[in-house]
């Protein structure tokens, strides 16, 4: 299945060979894993959007009118369930750290070890709104161009450069009060 | 240097480094999608049937006989397309008979017959053909200008209308039926 294009499989898939999606599985599990991981702030809760994202992907597949780009129709997918994923966490609890002050003491707490360092990073991103921090993640940490973020997010170019320019913004400053970064 | 500053671009590239999904990730997702419904029938079914229906047409109709030559009960499903040759430039040819195709989507049905008032709704007149077998039913049934009711006969018993056309409001017979009309009347 390596050798074989997104557009192949697919039609392997809709010619009734499941087996074949398991190719596409294992060739967008990582990079959409990474993703959501950064999204959605936990492994736990990415992997369900993840598998999520990859099950409606199966039972949608037809409606995938350009197979050759199945993994940005993917994308788009996971997007959408990261969103979904991360509102229903929100009600349910409230796991980011609100207070900058909070966040800059816990840094101060972890700086001598790397994974501390992390785990602050992690703290500052999860402080952007979603909207923000989707399109900073979209842009600098997936490395997506702005024509390829409107696919995928539906958002206007204008708008996803006004909220990555907020987000660096704001990461700016929060990451001025963690040593070791 | 990035304009974004040191700090901030250390913090990109450790955003960037790779995360670890539990091993098991991969055996979840296939054994969900083995158990889901395949994509597969549904496309082929459709393809098909949209493959077949746009073929070129020598009929004539009304706008709406447009809408209810799209005879099925999946037919639903396949708005969208200019399926059928409405071909207005020539009027003259409304009276002649012309083959008018009738389609359903029934994959379980054995049988299908279309009967309606062009042939004295005898039930086994005008049995249906499976097309390549894929649960497509159809038949071609010479009709000259006019206003017709029909419906379809499944395994013998079960009366379907079109859901795609205007429904028979006098049905005498009690059971379900659709209009098809064929010119300018």
């Amino acid at each position: 299945m390596k050798g074989e294009s997104d557009g192949v499989l697919v039609r392997r898939v809709l010619g009734g060979d499941t087996e074949a999606y398991a190719g596409l599985v294992d060739r967008y599990r990582d990079r959409l894993a990474h993703y959501a991981v950064r999204m959605l702030g936990n492994t736990a809760d990415a992997e369900e959007a993840l598998q999520d994202a990859f099950v409606r992907g199966y039972r949608s597949l037809a409606r995938c009118t350009d197979p050759e780009r199945y993994g940005a129709w993917l994308f788009g997918i996971l997007v959408n369930r990261c969103r979904t994923t991360g509102a229903r966490r929100a009600r349910r609890e409230r796991l980011i750290v609100s207070d900058e002050a909070a966040l800059a003491n816990a840094s101060v707490e972890h700086t001598e070890s790397r994974d501390a360092v992390r785990e602050a990073i992690g703290r500052a991103v999860a402080q952007l709104p979603p909207a923000q921090r989707e399109a900073f993640l979209l842009k600098h940490v997936e490395g997506l161009s702005y024509d390829e973020m409107t696919r995928v997010t539906g958002a206007k170019v204008s708008a996803l450069k006004m909220r990555v320019a907020r987000a660096c913004e704001v990461l700016r400053r929060l990451l001025n009060e963690v040593d070791g970064v | 240097m990035s304009d974004r500053g040191d700090k901030l671009d250390r913090a990109i590239d450790l955003l960037k480094e790779p995360v670890t999904l539990d091993a098991s990730f991969d055996t979840r997702v296939m054994s969900e999608v083995e158990s889901a419904p395949s994509p597969r029938i549904w496309t082929q079914r459709v393809w098909t049937a949209i493959d077949w229906m746009t073929r070129g047409r020598t009929v004539t109709v009304s706008p709406l006989a447009g809408a209810a030559v799209a005879v099925g009960v999946a037919m639903v499903l396949l708005t969208g397309r200019n399926w059928i040759s409405q071909d207005t430039t020539e009027p003259t040819g409304l009276a002649e008979l012309a083959g008018v195709q009738f389609v359903i989507i029934a994959p379980a049905a054995t049988s299908v017959s279309l009967v309606g008032d062009f042939n004295d709704w005898a039930t086994s007149a005008t049995p249906m053909q499976p097309v390549e077998g894929n649960g497509v039913w159809s038949v071609t049934v010479p009709l000259s200008a006019g206003r017709y009711r029909y419906a379809f006969l499944v395994n013998g018993d079960t009366w379907l209308s079109d859901p795609s056309a205007p429904p028979v409001l006098d049905d005498e017979f009690g059971r379900p039926g659709s209009v098809l009309t064929i010119g300018e009347l």
